[in-house]
């Protein structure tokens, strides 16, 4: 029932703002601890800890994020509402936080409220306490962990009296992981063995440090405890080993993902460059204009539904289709524009798509100023999974299933629907194509198109990741040619391996060389590579006289 | 309007291009040397800017020792060379009677020979790493002592024991965690206690200590991972020397894998206000930062200075200022203060002569500033307020703890000693 009603109230948090203001009651001591201040503030919170139940956290969680104002109502008390909006002027009426009751006041005399840092430092105990209840298991689990970490009597006791209550092995991991911790610090003799077995046992990463610290003062003490000692040995080594284990698994991921990533810059010039062979110079700007149309639909959906709640997170969703059509718009009128006349003249492309790139730069800097705009993630891509210990960032696991779809999705456009014969046999051979009837100009300015407009989608996905600014897609102009050279010109399979291939040796490489000479070492493979063998992974081969 | 604009664009140019002509004698030349182009554009184009509200404040009032000060304004486009050889320009060209400028380390270093070949003077404003006294330049700059050691000391206060270093491999970043590696060493905090590795040299003595990525790095995933693993245990947290917009796949990195401002805060030292403004603050929300200014601090010369240069913006007609969404911060306020000590220096000297004007600085001069009330040293730095504050939602800072009065030492390398 309860989660239910968390359920509810979440969802009624983000479908507009009117029926927000009637969802989020909250607790009464909350309310009255967010209008007060100093000692007052800090007696309200304990009392909120004492009493509150998990249904509170959204509203905690809200008042951190600057979405609860302080409001003077004409009778000159203030009170705390929920409001997520702009500042600015007029009358606005809302509900009130701790009763519902609807009272009207002036915008220009509210203000966003913050808790400081004593504040937050007594919410995070109580949030802790709180979370022991939380409807997902993994919060519990850490919760009970940082509890544990606390270390006290009443903390111990709660979390022994909570333990019998799991049902999944991840919380009651957790659990015993905190009490173990617990007992850790607080036991002594036999139980403080135990609690050190336990956490070997149970490869607990949060105790590493404390059980380093416990060695070093053990093994100062006279006479030394050898039993512990060994233990305490034992446990840690264990520990060690666990973690050796997760790091290699966490490795591999994060290097599936950097290739996806790569991939997903890389595959557009893949088809401009590998397929067409034009040298475009502009394919970080077909990145760009992608960011950017990702930075206007979230402008828009944020003047039309505020900066968070379900509508606001479909704006990512909505910007995917459009992101892909603006470049393609784009890179369709730039062919016809520049890129056709120079089919013949690859060296004058190279220089005409680079003057592009650079007007295309300016005028992203004219149009939205030179610095970089912010893009916020949807509230779905921001959290992450973990799993045996990995932690899955679910930007990054969206990002590989979005780089695997692209990719089926080009390879089955290339060879299952007319279209893709007909661009595959003009580019394998443009006047056999063309006597046998297939417009081949069209065709071209249609591969263009849809190779910017991977390129775009790419750049929305960037967006997720990192900066979108005018010079966003230059920092990936580089790495895109390399993989597609890498990979063999003209071969879509063999820029995703190498895509994958270059993301994984540059993550390998990181841990034992640091960011910087990893990045040299993996280019220096390239170069390696590419003189063992000129063509690529996987050159193309071509029956065609022409080539 | 555009022909309006244009009409003004040209009398300024006019103006620049034809100085001595008719206002010779009531003008002093004052040179600004910012990189107004270039990578580096989006931060030092905001010093531009304060610059020139400032002297026309100053114009306004009567100027220096009755003599308006006549702007010139060099571009030196992120290219360290070439601010070399803008500086030279300055300083045997125009013959400017200061020169306020440079944010980068690298390029106050490219100038400083130049500085002390023609006898210029050069205050630089932006905090930097130290170890560095030239007798031509005045550094209004926050020194490590003013920014580094502080937050650390918080952090020490608050009963952080695991500190983690990263910063963008560059002068700046690496000189100011030796000295921190130290300054931890010595407040007692065990060496593997500190995060980020360490390069040592044949000798075995540490000559890097943290870790390092290039500028404009994309992928932080491996040591976001590091760091989650360094804090696993709690009591830790970061302190970030990464400059400029590879902060934001940063704290992207740092918000996805989950790590919290509460349990493991963030001291950024080139974060400030006026960077913000192309943040995701949603994932910086509770992070730290510590600096000589802040734009929320409620003192009435703060709130006058602000409301000042927002009036200001919405009147000038200078080509090429950016009017909306506009913020202060500390780097602007101290090139305002630099201002402002220098027109006291010269009045106090009776003279615009380098030297004499040195020598009046050295002597101690106040300035009642934004951020509170600064003094010149003997020693070319400021005595001046500290602030350390965390970032709220709407990309400001709320101020968490001050230190009054902290006085700038630039030499601090093998000045802690280990317990």
């Amino acid at each position: 029932m309860r989660t239910f009603t968390n359920l509810i109230l979440v969802l009624g948090w983000s479908l507009s703002s009117l029926q927000a203001f009637e969802a989020t009651i909250g607790s009464e001591i909350l309310a009255k601890a967010i209008v007060a201040s100093g000692e007052a503030r800090a007696t309200l919170l304990e009392e909120f800890g004492n009493e509150s139940s998990y249904g509170d956290a959204p509203l905690v969680e809200s008042w951190r994020r600057g979405e609860i104002w302080i409001a003077k109502l004409p009778d000159g008390s203030s009170v705390a509402i929920a409001y997520n909006g702009k500042p600015g002027t007029g009358m606005v009426t809302a509900a009130k936080l701790g009763d519902g009751k609807m009272v009207t006041f002036d915008l220009a005399q509210a203000s966003a409220s913050n808790p400081d840092r004593a504040s937050r430092k007594l919410l995070t105990k109580v949030g802790n306490v709180i979370a022991l209840k939380h409807p997902s298991d993994r919060n519990r689990a850490d919760a009970a962990r940082q509890l544990g970490l606390q270390a006290d009597e009443e903390g111990l006791r709660v979390l022994q009296e909570l333990l019998p209550k799991q049902t999944s092995p991840a919380a009651m991991k957790g659990f015993q992981e905190g009490i173990a911790l617990a007992q850790l610090k607080l036991s002594k003799g036999d139980e403080k063995l135990a609690a050190v077995a336990k956490l070997g046992d149970l490869a607990s990463l949060t105790a590493r440090d404390q059980l380093k610290t416990l060695l070093q003062s053990e093994s100062a003490m006279k006479p030394p405890n050898l039993a512990l000692l060994a233990a305490i040995k034992k446990s840690l080594a264990a520990i060690e080993s666990r973690q050796a284990i997760v790091e290699s698994g966490a490795t591999l991921f994060r290097g599936l993902s950097l290739g996806s990533v790569l991939l997903v810059v890389a595959i557009g010039l893949a088809i401009t460059f590998g397929l067409m062979g034009v040298i475009n110079m502009a394919h970080g700007e077909f990145i760009t204009i992608g960011g950017y149309t990702c930075y206007l639909v979230q402008t828009w959906f944020i003047n039309r539904y505020g900066s968070s709640g379900a509508a606001f997170d479909n704006y990512f969703l909505v910007s995917l289709p459009l992101c892909f059509l603006t470049a393609a718009l784009m890179g369709w009128f730039i062919e016809w524009a520049i890129v056709r006349h120079l089919y013949s003249r690859p060296l004058e492309s190279l220089l005409a798509t680079w003057g592009l790139s650079m007007i295309l730069q300016q005028a992203f800097r004219l149009k939205f100023g030179a610095a970089n705009v912010q893009v916020a993630s949807p509230s779905w891509l921001a959290g992450n999974y973990e799993w045996l210990g990995i932690t899955l960032g679910w930007n990054r696991l969206f990002v590989i299933v979005f780089a695997l779809a692209i990719l089926f999705g080009t390879l089955l456009v290339m060879a299952k629907t007319p279209v893709g014969l007909q661009l595959r046999a003009v580019m394998q051979n443009r006047r056999m194509a063309a006597s046998l009837g297939i417009r081949t100009a069209r065709m071209n300015g249609f591969t263009f198109a849809f190779g910017s407009g991977l390129a775009g989608l790419g750049g929305a996905f960037l967006s997720q990741l990192g900066n979108v600014g005018p010079s966003m897609g230059q920092s990936y102009i580089v790495d895109s040619f390399m993989i597609v050279t890498v990979g063999g010109v003209g071969n879509i399979i063999g820029a995703s391996l190498s895509a994958l291939g270059i993301g994984s040796v540059d993550q390998m490489l990181q841990p034992l060389l640091g960011p910087v000479m990893g990045k040299i070492t993996t280019l220096l493979a390239v170069i390696l590579l590419l003189q063992w063998r000129p063509g690529g992974i996987f050159p193309s081969r071509s029956r065609s006289l022409e080539g | 309007m555009k022909f309006a604009k244009l009409t003004k664009l040209t009398a300024m140019l006019v103006a620049l291009a034809a100085p001595g002509l008719s206002r010779a004698e009531d003008t002093v030349k004052v040179g600004i040397l910012h990189s107004l182009s270039g990578t580096m554009a989006i931060s030092e184009t905001s010093l531009r800017d304060i610059l020139i509200f400032t002297f026309d404040e100053i114009n306004a009032k009567g100027g220096v020792l009755g003599k308006k000060i006549e702007p010139v304004v060099a571009d030196g486009a992120s290219d360290w060379p070439l601010f070399a050889e803008k500086a030279e320009q300055l300083l045997t060209k125009d013959k400017v009677a200061v020169t306020f400028g440079c944010w980068t380390s690298v390029s106050r270093k490219s100038v400083l020979p130049v500085f002390e070949k023609n006898k210029g003077l050069l205050f630089y404003p932006v905090q930097y790493e130290g170890e560095e006294m030239s007798p031509n330049i005045f550094y209004t700059a926050e020194a490590v002592n003013q920014q580094a050691t502080p937050a650390v000391d918080y952090l020490l206060e608050e009963g952080f024991k695991k500190f983690y270093l990263i910063g963008t491999d560059y002068v700046y970043p690496q000189t100011t965690n030796l000295v921190l590696l130290e300054y931890l060493l010595s407040k007692g905090i065990p060496i593997e206690n500190i995060g980020g590795g360490f390069r040592k040299d044949d000798k075995g003595e540490i000559i890097s200590a943290g870790k390092y990525t290039p500028f404009g790095h994309t992928d932080f995933q491996q040591i976001v991972a590091e760091i989650k693993e360094f804090a696993a245990g709690g009591n830790a947290c970061v302190i970030n020397t990464i400059n400029g917009d590879a902060n934001v796949p940063f704290f992207k990195e740092i918000a996805s894998a989950g790590i919290k401002s509460d349990s493991c805060p963030i001291v950024s030292f080139s974060l400030s206000e006026d960077e913000f403004r192309a943040l995701p603050t949603k994932d910086l929300i509770g992070h730290l930062g510590c600096w000589t200014y802040f734009m929320s601090l409620d003192t009435p010369a703060n709130k006058k200075f602000a409301s000042d240069f927002q009036t200001w913006l919405g009147s000038t007609s200078y080509p090429g200022i950016k009017k909306e969404n506009r913020v202060t911060c500390s780097p602007m306020v101290l090139s305002y203060n630099g201002v402002y000590l220098w027109k006291a220096a010269v009045e106090k000297a009776g003279t615009f002569e380098v030297e004499k004007v040195m020598a009046a600085l050295e002597s101690g001069i106040s300035f009642d500033g934004p951020g509170g009330k600064v003094t010149s040293q003997k020693n070319h730095h400021l005595t001046k307020n500290v602030y350390i504050g965390e970032t709220l939602p709407t990309g400001q800072f709320q101020v968490i703890k001050s230190f009054d009065g902290v006085v700038g030492e630039p030499f601090l390398k093998g000045t802690f000693k280990k317990k």
